[in-house]
């Protein structure tokens, strides 16, 4: 590491250094930060990265979120009815706004006792500490093994074997940055204020359950911030897990994610990405089909606008015989928008009879928007099926005309149809209330794509 | 109701149209006939206002209103509808939901009140059986995996439920089997109106034997070599375009 790294990681250490690692995962944490230290923040040859622009982030002095308190009822407008909620504010659990789930071992990660503690203790940071790593060339998240070193507080959810959970739980991770932090610009540096948002789901065999991830600022307004969460799913055998993860940040804000599923026999992980807001959003997805039979769908979409960029850096691996994976990422770009789509699929050789599809598409409403793909595919195995296919390209100018020449003027015309681009993705909510709330922000998304880049 | 007058477009540099003369009035049924490339399809797109190609000369007028000078939405609020060679496939947008937001932008451009969703329906339906469309059709996206057919009886329903006053099929017939001939031609036949008038544009004389035309032209080169009744049909029939050479000349 140069010492230009030195200078960026200094700060993140200090963090750990005033906060120790105690608690039932500290050793883990202290394993962490020397990961992080180790390795550095990437730089701009390191391949995944290097589309990635962390400078802004980098840049600035990070300091912990801790600004506003969320007033009575500031959570309500993100809730979905008929839900269970965690309500988390600068990454801290706030009890008052939260109505956990009941039959499900749910705690604040701040305050583990019991069961909880041994939940932490087995299968907090597998992901990031190697107990289930990917293969060697995947190396080490610097993102992820920030937050497990870092996150104060987070959300762990055991689902027992067996149960089926009827409701939904929905965790939100709400941004509230204070006032000051936003105002710090041309100082001799700016600080960010920071939070390592932390989730872990233990589905214990042949249950089923559905969590939603929702990321907003209470302030859509608000300041440049900086969430880097990470999550991470241990699929038990015969279990269902549905994940959806809302990214609807300020358009000022720094968001850069990092998820890991290990899906064991028979199970399914069925994960579904939105990203609306943002200025520079990244969202890292890995998952391990480590039994046979294993099942992972992952779909995702981002709608841009502005200079807002986001990048999915997908990784699948196939590591049993009879494993299936299916992604679909659409992505809407307009503006001077950017984003990468970086899709690793990896079949090891005992995963014969893999099934994988990986497809990127993406839909560019402006000359200025620039979207990159890169599929990739790496197989050990020899009877597999395995496609992947990625399109960039324009609104169907032929659909244009046909809508027109109906009766359909200009906007409406084209409003249909990146909606109906972008639905293929969004109708696949099953939960109604979560489906119209996709629904609505895709529309306001759109509308104000529309109104800027219409272009005559 | 429609005049053009001395029309020439083109595409890419390639002079299309050279000169196209052709008066529609109102009740009546006239049939443009011509071998592949003599321009038919052109004339259509041009029409019905595609951007892709360049009217160099001559003009285009609907009810005396100036084409040239209308987008493709405000000709269809103005009445004109083009029955596409091709109808294009649209994934994700049902077809239904797209008939009522066409129907709809119509009304609301001719200040009519909006359908509501019931109005619509019972609209919909009752001239979906009028072109005896399946109304599985409808709840399928707009084209999106429909049988050469039922993309043609797609632009008829949609004929019907828009009741355009000048309605322009280019080459509906191509491609369809005998009875999904009859069915577009009853369909097109029961719209038959005092106060529409359709341009039936079409390669083969078959299916005039069902839409029985007012007058018939011949398109060759881009201009229209010769006008007449639907006797002209059968005289095409037998003798083939090759026969018409001679008129182009004198034309």
């Amino acid at each position: 590491m140069t010492t230009g790294a030195d200078t960026r990681t200094g700060p993140y250490l200090e963090l750990f250094a005033g906060r120790g690692a105690g608690g039932p995962v500290g050793a883990r944490r202290q394993q962490a930060i020397e990961r992080f230290e180790a390795a550095g923040f990437p730089g701009s040859r390191d391949e995944e990265w290097r589309q990635t622009n962390l400078g802004p982030i980098l840049r600035a002095r990070p300091v912990p979120a801790s600004g506003q308190v969320l007033g009575d009822g500031g959570a309500l407008p993100f809730l979905y009815p008929d839900c269970d909620s965690m309500v988390f504010v600068n990454g801290r659990y706030a009890p008052a706004a939260s109505s956990p789930p009941e039959g499900v071992t749910a705690f604040s990660l701040a305050d583990p006792a019991g069961a909880g503690a041994d939940l932490l203790a087995e299968h907090l940071g597998a992901s990031v500490d190697g107990r289930a790593s990917c293969s060697a060339d995947a190396g080490v998240h610097p993102f992820a093994a920030l937050n497990t070193a870092l996150f104060e507080d987070g959300v762990a959810l055991g689902i027992p074997a067996g149960a089926a959970l009827e409701r939904p739980i929905q965790v939100l991770w709400l941004s509230a940055p204070s006032a000051d932090a936003a105002a710090a610009e041309g100082g001799a540096q700016a600080s960010i204020e920071v939070s390592f948002p932390r989730l872990l789901v233990v589905a214990g065999e042949n249950s089923q359950a559905s969590v939603i991830e929702t990321f907003a600022a209470a302030d859509p307004a608000a300041g440049g911030y900086f969430v880097c969460p990470a999550a991470e799913f241990v699929c038990g055998a015969g279990s269902v897990v549905r994940h959806t993860r809302l990214q609807a940040d300020a358009a000022g804000a720094f968001h850069l994610g990092f998820q890991h599923a290990r899906v064991d026999r028979s199970a399914a992980f069925d994960s579904s990405s939105l990203a609306f807001g943002g200025a520079l959003v990244r969202n890292d997805t890995v998952a391990l089909l480590d039994g046979e039979g294993a099942d992972c769908t992952l779909d995702g979409l981002y709608v841009l606008d502005g200079s807002q960029f986001t990048g999915n850096h997908m990784r699948v691996e196939h590591r049993q015989p009879h494993t299936t994976s299916h992604q679909l990422y659409k992505g809407v770009l307009d503006g001077q928008a950017r984003s990468v789509f970086n899709g690793r699929i990896y079949v090891h050789q005992a995963a014969q009879k893999t099934d994988a599809k990986q497809t990127n598409r993406n839909l560019l409403l402006s000359k200025a928007a620039l979207a990159n793909s890169n599929p990739q595919l790496e197989i050990f195995a020899d009877d597999v099926r395995c496609t992947h296919g990625s399109t960039i390209g324009r609104l169907d100018e032929e659909a244009l005309f046909y809508l027109r020449a109906r009766g359909i003027g200009f906007e409406e015309a084209h409003g249909m149809l990146v909606h109906a681009f972008a639905r293929e993705v969004t109708d696949k909510a099953t939960f109604e209330p979560l489906r119209r709330d996709l629904e609505a922000r895709l529309f306001a998304s759109l509308n104000g794509v529309r109104s800027n880049g219409q272009g005559g | 109701m429609l005049r053009v007058s001395d029309l020439h477009a083109k595409v890419e540099e390639q002079e299309i149209l050279k000169g196209v003369d052709l008066e529609v009035k109102a009740g009546e049924v006239h049939a443009v006939m011509g071998p592949n490339g003599s321009g038919k399809s052109t004339l259509a797109q041009v029409l019905a206002g595609k951007e892709d190609y360049e009217i160099t000369a001559g003009s285009l007028e609907l009810d005396g209103e100036d084409l040239q000078e209308m987008a493709p939405e405000e000709r269809a609020h103005a009445g004109l509808f083009l029955a596409f060679q091709y109808p294009v496939e649209i994934p994700g947008v049902g077809n239904s939901y797209f008939l009522k937001a066409a129907v709809n932008a119509n009304r609301k451009a001719r200040g009519e009140s909006e359908l509501d969703a019931m109005d619509f329906l019972k609209l919909l339906r009752e001239r979906a059986t009028l072109v005896d469309v399946d109304e599985a059709l409808l709840r399928r996206p707009v084209n999106d995996g429909f049988s050469g057919g039922e993309k043609k009886r797609n632009e008829i329903l949609q004929m019907a439920v828009l009741e355009p006053r000048l309605a322009v099929l280019d080459e509906t017939d191509s491609g369809l089997d005998i009875d999904a001939l009859k069915t577009v031609a009853a369909g097109v036949n029961a719209l038959r109106a005092e106060n529409r008038a359709f341009v039936v544009i079409t390669h083969y004389q078959r299916l005039l034997n069902y839409i029985v035309p007012d007058h018939v032209h011949v398109l060759l080169d881009g201009r229209i070599v010769r006008s007449g009744g639907s006797e002209l049909a059968h005289e095409l029939e037998e003798k083939g375009y090759g026969g018409f050479d001679g008129a182009r000349a004198e034309a």
